[in-house]
């Protein structure tokens, strides 16, 4: 079962993450905040993380920039979830070295199977 | 509903309070407990003055709230914002009224802020409490890039680290007027700030000044004091990010100059764009 690191600090965000990929076979995890987040993915090493880019801690650029430079999870897909008008979350999550961005609010129906395009 | 003194409440609540406002902004910023406490040392918050609107018979619901800085005459309103359940019902006119109102008993003679570019219900009510547009400011940033190895050498004569102290008098004697988050008072008011001063070859000169922490490089100012704007702000830029490698990098409320092209020079690009405005009260 592949495992998804949700790393957002809003509760409802959390909550419609988990509700609209319970029917999947995935394990999800999730954290509230940066510093959470990394040490989460240390102990579990998620096959996608997924970023929400504002936090309260440290923002989501300074943990994936974090995330690339520790070798046991500079390989995992990371995604920024984002509420940045389009043009700017392109720009932002590939010059910080992500995978991809989607923009919030989340579309609940297409989400599940961005989601596995990712996995792939 | 009442509108109260934000210094009734504790950080926690107005935390929890401010993040709610945010939740659904064009760029969220959220903050935990302790980033409140210093944004609110550095920037010289008063929460005497700042105001919350809260109703106090509904579980002492708070429904926006706005704070306000102080120095000398000058104030800052900041972190404005109305909670989701609360907005179209006149939540942000009511924390405006109670703000001018602080700023007009504390008898300051301008009120600062900032509005992000694009929100416009914001910047438009901002205009109706007689705030005038100043200059439009850039933040930006820039991923770390280990790899990256400019050829600095030829260019560079000499580097001389500062500490705190003479970071502080570089940045008092700067000739721009530095906007509130890049006033030598908030940089006086940050703990371990380093600064770099960096001399060419060509005779160009100039510094940086910036706190290090363990994942960002923050606070960082550029000042060019001989020679090409661009070139050496690039320059100095770059022998900064030569000694931190791994550090993300965040420069904030940038003037759109010649400077700016020397950020973009050395790797930095726009996140977004602040718009500052200033109200006169003594008109």
């Amino acid at each position: 079962m592949k495992t998804i690191l949700q790393i957002e600090d809003n509760r409802a965000n959390r909550i419609l993450v988990e509700r609209v990929l319970e029917p999947y076979d995935y394990r999800l995890i999730q954290a509230e905040d940066g510093e959470s987040g990394v040490s989460m993915a240390l102990e579990e090493k998620p096959d996608l993380i997924l970023l929400d880019m504002g936090l309260p801690d440290v923002d989501g650029q300074t943990v994936v920039t974090l995330l690339r430079q520790i070798p046991e999870l500079k390989d995992v897909p990371v995604v920024a979830i984002t509420a940045w008008p389009e043009e700017t979350a392109v720009e932002m999550a590939e010059r910080y070295g992500c995978d991809g961005c989607i923009i919030k609010p989340i579309n609940v129906k297409t989400f599940p199977n961005e989601i596995a395009a990712y996995l792939e | 509903m009442d509108l109260v003194p934000a210094s009734k409440f504790t950080y926690e609540e107005l935390t929890h309070a401010y993040n709610q406002t945010r939740v659904d902004y064009l760029v969220p910023m959220p903050m935990n407990v302790a980033r409140l406490k210093e944004y609110s040392r550095v920037y010289d918050i008063d929460l005497d003055s700042s105001v919350v609107v809260v109703d106090w018979e509904n579980d002492n619901l708070i429904y926006g709230l706005g704070m306000l800085g102080v120095r000398g005459d000058r104030g800052w309103i900041t972190r404005l914002g109305v909670l989701p359940f609360g907005r179209r019902m006149g939540i942000g006119g009511q924390l405006m009224d109670g703000l001018i109102a602080s700023a007009a008993r504390l008898r300051l003679a301008q009120i600062w802020l900032e509005v992000i570019k694009d929100n416009d219900p914001a910047h438009r009510m901002f205009r109706r409490y007689g705030f005038v547009e100043t200059r439009e400011l850039v933040v930006a940033r820039r991923p770390p890039n280990p790899e990256d190895r400019p050829n600095i050498e030829d260019r560079v004569k000499r580097v001389t680290p500062l500490n705190h102290e003479d970071a502080i008098i570089l940045l008092s004697h700067r000739q721009e007027r530095a906007n509130w988050l890049n006033q030598t008072k908030s940089m006086q008011n940050v703990y371990n700030l380093s600064g770099l001063l960096v001399e060419l070859h060509d005779g160009g000169r100039g510094w940086v000044t910036y706190h290090a922490g363990l994942l960002q490089i923050t606070r960082i100012i550029v000042e060019v004091t001989v020679g090409d704007p661009t070139e050496v702000t690039a320059t100095v830029l770059q022998v900064l990010h030569q000694r931190y490698k791994r550090q993300d990098a965040i420069a904030e409320n940038m003037c759109d100059d010649a400077q700016w092209l020397g950020f973009q020079q050395a790797g930095y690009f726009e996140s977004f764009r602040r718009i500052e405005m200033v109200k006169e009260m003594l008109k």
